[in-house]
């Protein structure tokens, strides 16, 4: 259930990058997008006081 | 938002994983190992976290000199060609987290705090401090800026030299030239550079490059300047580092004739003094003043100006006696230093 609802997930985040540029928040999360995908990861650290 | 989506970074960028980070509460910083005055810093890898490039650094006139669309473009490009073609991974270096900090767990964790970037490159010096393994020259001056070896780069064509002077020129570095490897490491953007830079050990007196000129691969050696490494640290929120509140800048060597001073010696003279060294009641000094000397020693084999001096020998709250010139008259001056107190 829990890949199920992965998959899911990245199936919308992938439709959702059609349109736009997604930018996640969570760095583990962009692994896993990474793996399902293959894509290359473009990792941001932005410090906000 | 970072670039339009149909802008040229915009379109490589939605060939990525995009992710921004903005609490670093449980980010390997063994990994991304980086200086953390930077507000903002970029790395591309893939899902084996293998580090492809960099971007971002800073020098010591501004936090963006590096940054801009252009050269973020060629960055962008760069990583996913070099995704294609998945170059070797080097070891990964050792895991650590900011939780390994108990400093630092105390003053944000505890509290239920962010645990900024500037906070993790302070309480790892004030750990450092407290081990004894502290090296302030290499734990302070974490971005070594290119332009004092001479190298000035034409920063939206990425690694491209735009001017050439001083130690790099002399070595024959030349414009146009791309700096392609440091010490004999891969680089494709100013990050990287700089982030090889700054592993090289203080004491090193030549730095070893790869210049792509015109197709062919030319090795340089550049003969290293006394403090290659010395960077402004004043931006910097730093508990290990006294403060004192002003600024100097070095004798130059017929000043130092014409005043009788060591030609090796750290004597500088008073650019500016800050309002809180008279309210602190830090010391005397004046706009114009001559430091020739702190507490008796004139020479230092580290420091080029007095501040330096203090910044390197001195730790915070510790108190100094200034040999002062000023109207053709030798002072004795007492100086405190304070810490620096910024914490939330």
């Amino acid at each position: 259930m829990r890949v199920l609802l992965l998959l899911i997930g990245l199936a919308a985040l992938a439709a959702a990058q059609d349109d736009d540029i997604v930018w996640l928040d969570n760095y583990g999360e962009a692994l896993k997008m990474a793996k399902a995908t293959g894509k290359p990861i473009f990792l941001e650290f932005r410090c906000e006081p | 938002m970072l670039s339009p989506k149909d802008s040229p970074l915009g379109k490589l960028l939605r060939q990525f994983v995009t992710v921004r980070i903005i609490r670093m509460d449980t980010i390997d910083i063994g990994l991304f190992e980086h200086d953390r005055n930077n507000t903002i810093y970029f790395y591309l890898l893939n899902a084996d976290e293998q580090i492809y490039l960099r971007y971002g650094g800073r020098d010591n006139a501004s936090p963006d000199t590096y940054l801009n669309l252009e050269s973020l473009t060629l960055a962008a490009a760069k990583g996913l060609e070099l995704h294609a073609h998945r170059p070797p991974a080097p070891p990964r270096p050792k895991p650590d987290f900011p939780k390994n900090y108990s400093l630092l767990v105390e003053r944000t964790f505890a509290r239920n705090q962010c645990v900024e970037c500037h906070l993790i490159g302070d309480y790892q010096n004030l750990h450092r401090q407290q081990d004894g393994t502290l090296d302030k020259i290499t734990h302070l001056y974490r971005s070594p800026d290119l332009k004092r070896v001479g190298l000035f780069l034409d920063v939206p064509q990425g690694l491209v030299i735009k001017e050439s002077t001083g130690a790099a020129a002399a070595a024959g570095v030349q414009p146009g030239d791309r700096i392609a490897q440091w010490e004999g490491k891969v680089v494709w953007t100013f990050a990287d550079v700089q982030h090889r830079f700054n592993e090289t050990p203080r004491k090193a007196r030549e730095a070893h490059l790869t210049v792509d000129r015109g197709g062919k691969m030319v090795d340089v050696t550049i003969a290293l300047p006394p403090q290659w490494w010395w960077s402004e640290t004043k931006f910097r929120q730093s508990s290990v580092e006294p403060r004192f509140y002003f600024d100097d800048r070095p004798l130059s060597a017929a000043e130092k004739q014409e005043l009788g001073l060591p030609a090796e010696g750290f004597a500088s003279r008073v650019k500016y003094v800050s309002s809180t060294a008279r309210t602190m009641e830090l010391h005397g000094l004046q706009e114009d003043d001559v430091i020739a000397g702190i507490d008796g020693k004139r020479v230092d084999p580290d420091a080029h100006t007095a501040s330096l001096y203090l910044i390197l020998r001195k730790t915070p709250g510790d108190a100094a006696t200034l040999e002062v010139l000023r109207g053709g008259k030798r002072i004795e001056m007492p100086l405190k230093t304070m810490q620096m107190s910024f914490r939330k």
